[in-house]
């Protein structure tokens, strides 16, 4: 075009902007794996025990459960929202699998169908609620958490289901590999598969844009109700195979299924650089998060330090990543 | 002039800053009198923002070279509000209000105990505020909230915010960007009274017609230096187009002729959209139609209807009526079947509605564009990236690459990436709103020549623009829109911004005259 728009754009200053931003971006996932790196060692120097094989496999164990949520949890963060409800999903979902499965005496695959129905209905129920009616997801699903307690105990009069058909005790206690069962193949398929969509794919984009911007994505012709309901559905039905997978590895259908496990998804994928405000983050990022959390939570127990202050620690941390997304957001959205 | 001979009240000299290596500003000396406007120029990337941010406290003391001096006496600020406690006020170009606070609160935001305390009196507050607006003849509830203002009646908020703290030195940031004629005026006669009151005022503008509108002095920055200093009586456009970009701009509107027997692209039958909020009219009953290769205009004051009935079209807002796309009937519910129609929107606010700032340059082009750039939903990196570069190439989009981020971009480069969404779908119809808001005289130009190559190729374009001189000398042909309806039509040469003004006058008063013996 013209000469005179040469002089429209300082080109100098791109370059060290580009490895400025691209530094940013990388702490979103190299930065965690580097601090998390550093808490092993420093665990494992102190206490040698900590890479046991009984513990590694503690904690992947574990992370297994809770990281299935948060594969769900970071795509609904991603498109914008975020769902406080998932634990009490998880556990309902279990707990009326097993129903299904004992009292109504349905075949095993009816039984985790129907619980796989019950998170995702309930998922719909949240992203329905929220994108139509614009309650906040922070209250539909605070709420959808009280309910889904309060439907547990509907559901089981407050006795674990116990015991469960002799399929279930099997998918609870094969060992596939290193002690780790259906739940960690299950975990590792589906993060490397959410990864890949939300990295590769059209759907993954137009879900980066819906939680960037809902009104350019609107504009640009993403049926972003649609992309927020999806995202809605599909932590709702993730929460109800992690669900399941504890009730397998219990053998019983307990009350306290998924208890409290809201806070430390959502702690552990922020930690992991997905972003509260939407539009950032990686299901890659979040995993890792979910897992630095736990590596934090088993290490201090293995050091001996006491209880009190593991949790002390968990808040410390959380805090600090998300001081560290802000500086980070600030960063990409200066001048805005 | 007894200007030049004065002693400045508020001067630089010798200021210099770089950033990292790049060298923003290299030595500039800029001054300003009392009871002076005194107009900064400058394409954008030229250090105007920099030598802003340094007098006003953004940059501190201690981050640039130079001296600045106030009455005469060296002064630092260490932050803009040490800057603001020191006479010097600043009212930035982008909306910086609450919304959730009422206008009276965002008038006297930090400061609601008005110095007594710590409680807030409201309605001390809303007086105040009702005194500053009475003054500025601005008529704005001062107990409205701000979430249901226009964007133009926000802008006024926030130059009152900064006249409430009786600044010696106002620097204003683009104060214009978003006001339509009416309340340039009304802001002008507001300048004009600090003026007499003897407020030294730093102007920063795109528009030269304002500058020789109202300014006493003018300053060019040029790649981080001053180009020219200009006195009033030596005023003129050339020499300002000129002095900005290093080289005399042969044309200012690239030549374009209306098609002769073009099929029609779009034509709009009695489209009528609701008004929102209270502050917009909406749009009544238009009909409209655009030739392929036929640039139309939509000419009216802000808050007219212009902008709704290009959301009308594109689905944007509900709309009834009927929308025709090359001689067929479309239904347009939403922005998707807009484009599957061959429509598309190039909005007014990049940062509101047009840029995603949480994905790099590259995916901002393609979004919404990934269907030809993907197989079985997955998008072909390769083929995605050589189709970005290939856009930004052909656009002149200037960035480091296509993973840089949005947000450093300059407004004439912004503008161009969503040009570049916009167009890789190949539309039939362009629907442009403020296509070159907030960019810089040569991105301007560029754009214009855009805008006629696309016609060119045959696209029907329908633009709306604030300023009437550009929308008249880039369309064919210009529709007048006053109250939601269109109130006048007339081709190229027929008319200029005179007879705009007068069409919507005239509408204005036909109303009143209609309404009048109803109420009677």
């Amino acid at each position: 075009m013209n000469s005179a728009a040469e002089v429209s754009a300082p080109p100098r200053d791109a370059r060290s902007f580009r490895r400025r931003l691209i530094g940013l971006i990388a702490v979103g996932e190299v930065g965690v794996l580097a601090a998390m790196a550093l808490l092993i060692a420093f665990f494992w120097l102190l206490e040698p025990a900590f890479l046991s094989e009984r513990n590694i496999r503690a904690i992947l164990n574990v992370v297994s459960f809770v990281g299935i949520i948060a594969i769900g949890q970071t795509i609904l963060l991603v498109a914008g929202e975020f769902d406080l409800s998932v634990g009490s999903v998880a556990g309902l979902s279990a707990v009326v699998a097993a129903k299904l499965m004992t009292a109504a005496a349905l075949p095993v695959s009816f039984g985790i169908l129907g619980g796989i129905g019950v998170g995702a209905l309930i998922g719909l129920l949240n992203g329905l609620i929220v994108v139509r009616l614009g309650i906040p997801a922070f209250i539909q699903t605070l709420g959808m958490l009280f309910i889904g307690q309060g439907l547990i105990q509907v559901v089981t009069g407050g006795y674990p289901v116990y015991p469960l058909p002799e399929a279930i005790n099997t998918i609870g206690g094969t060992d596939l590999a290193f002690g780790l069962g259906w739940s960690f193949a299950f975990f590792i398929v589906a993060a490397l598969f959410a990864d890949f969509v939300l990295r590769r794919t059209v759907l993954g984009r137009n879900m980066y844009a819906t939680g960037g911007n809902k009104e350019v994505a609107h504009l640009v012709g993403v049926n972003t109700s649609a992309y927020k309901i999806g995202a809605f559905i599909t932590v709702g039905a993730l929460s109800a195979i992690a669900g399941m997978f504890v009730m397998a590895d219990l053998g019983s259908g307990g009350t306290s299924i998924g208890s409290g496990w809201e806070l430390t998804v959502i702690a552990g994928v922020v930690v992991g650089g997905v972003s509260l405000f939407g539009g950032a983050g990686t299901v890659a990022g979040g995993v890792v998060g979910i897992l630095m959390l736990k590596v934090v939570q088993s290490g201090l127990v293995v050091i001996g330090v006491n209880s009190n202050w593991q949790q002390i620690a968990v808040g410390v941390i959380m805090v600090m990543a998300v001081g560290l997304d802000i500086v980070r957001r600030r960063y990409f959205i200066a001048g805005a | 002039m007894s200007i030049t001979t004065q002693a400045p009240l508020f001067s630089a000299t010798a200021v210099a800053k770089n950033f990292g290596g790049v060298q923003a500003l290299r030595g500039v000396d800029f001054d300003v009198v009392a009871g002076e406007i005194h107009a900064l120029l400058g394409q954008n990337g030229a250090g105007k923002s920099t030598l802003v941010k340094i007098l006003n406290g953004v940059h501190p003391a201690g981050s640039y070279t130079g001296t600045i001096q106030l009455d005469g006496r060296p002064i630092s600020f260490a932050s803009p509000a040490d800057a603001r406690s020191n006479g010097v006020g600043y009212v930035p170009q982008e909306i910086e209000v609450l919304e959730q606070l009422s206008v009276a609160e965002n008038v006297f935001a930090g400061r609601t105990g008005l110095g007594t305390g710590m409680m807030v009196h409201q309605r001390k507050l809303e007086q105040r505020a009702g005194e500053i607006f009475a003054d500025l003849g601005i008529d704005i509830n001062p107990r409205a909230y701000v979430a249901s203002l226009t964007s133009a009646q926000r802008h006024l908020v926030m130059i009152a915010r900064a006249i409430v703290m009786k600044p010696r030195v106002l620097m204003l940031d683009e104060p214009t960007a978003s006001l339509s004629g009416t309340e340039v005026d009304a802001l002008f006669a507001v300048l004009r009274r600090l003026k007499a009151q003897g407020v030294a005022m730093i102007y920063i503008t795109h528009r030269l017609p304002e500058v020789l509108a109202i300014c006493d002095r003018a300053t060019v920055l040029r790649d981080g230096q001053v180009a020219v200093r200009i006195a009033r009586e030596n005023f003129d456009a050339e020499t300002f187009i000129f002095s900005m970009s290093g080289q005399r701009l042969q044309r200012l509107f690239p030549g374009h002729a209306a098609p002769v027997g073009a099929p029609t692209a779009l034509e709009v039958r009695h489209l009528t959209v609701a008004g929102h909020s209270g502050a917009v009219h909406g749009a009544r009953d238009i009909n409209l139609c655009v030739a392929a290769g036929e640039i139309v205009g939509l000419a009216g004051l802000l808050g007219s209807g212009r902008s709704e009935i290009l959301h009308g079209i594109y689905g944007r807002v509900a709309a009834e009526g009927e929308v025709r796309v090359a001689g067929q009937t479309v239904s347009i519910k939403s922005p998707r079947d807009a484009r599957a129609a061959g429509i598309a929107l190039l909005t007014e606010d990049r940062k509101r509605d047009g840029l995603l700032f949480n994905l790099p340059v590259g995916a901002n082009i393609t979004i919404g564009n990934l269907a030809p750039l993907s197989r079985h939903g997955m998008v072909r990196g390769a083929l995605e990236r050589s189709s970005i570069l290939t856009a930004m190439r052909a656009l002149n989009v200037k960035a480091s690459s296509p993973q840089a981020s949005v947000t450093h971009l300059s407004g004439g480069n912004q503008q161009k990436l969503l040009f570049a969404r916009v167009l890789m779908r190949a539309p039939n119809v362009l629907l442009l709103d403020e296509p070159t808001k907030g960019v810089d005289a040569a991105t301007r130009h560029e754009i214009y020549r855009l805008v006629v190559e696309l016609a060119e190729k045959g696209v029907g374009l329908l633009i709306v623009a604030s300023e009437l001189e550009e929308l008249i000398g880039l369309c064919d042909r210009c529709l007048v829109v006053a109250d939601g309806r269109i109130v006048d039509e007339f081709g190229r040469g027929e008319g200029g911004e005179d007879r705009v003004l007068r069409s919507v006058t005239a509408a204005q008063a036909e109303r009143h005259a209609i309404a009048s013996p109803a109420s009677a």
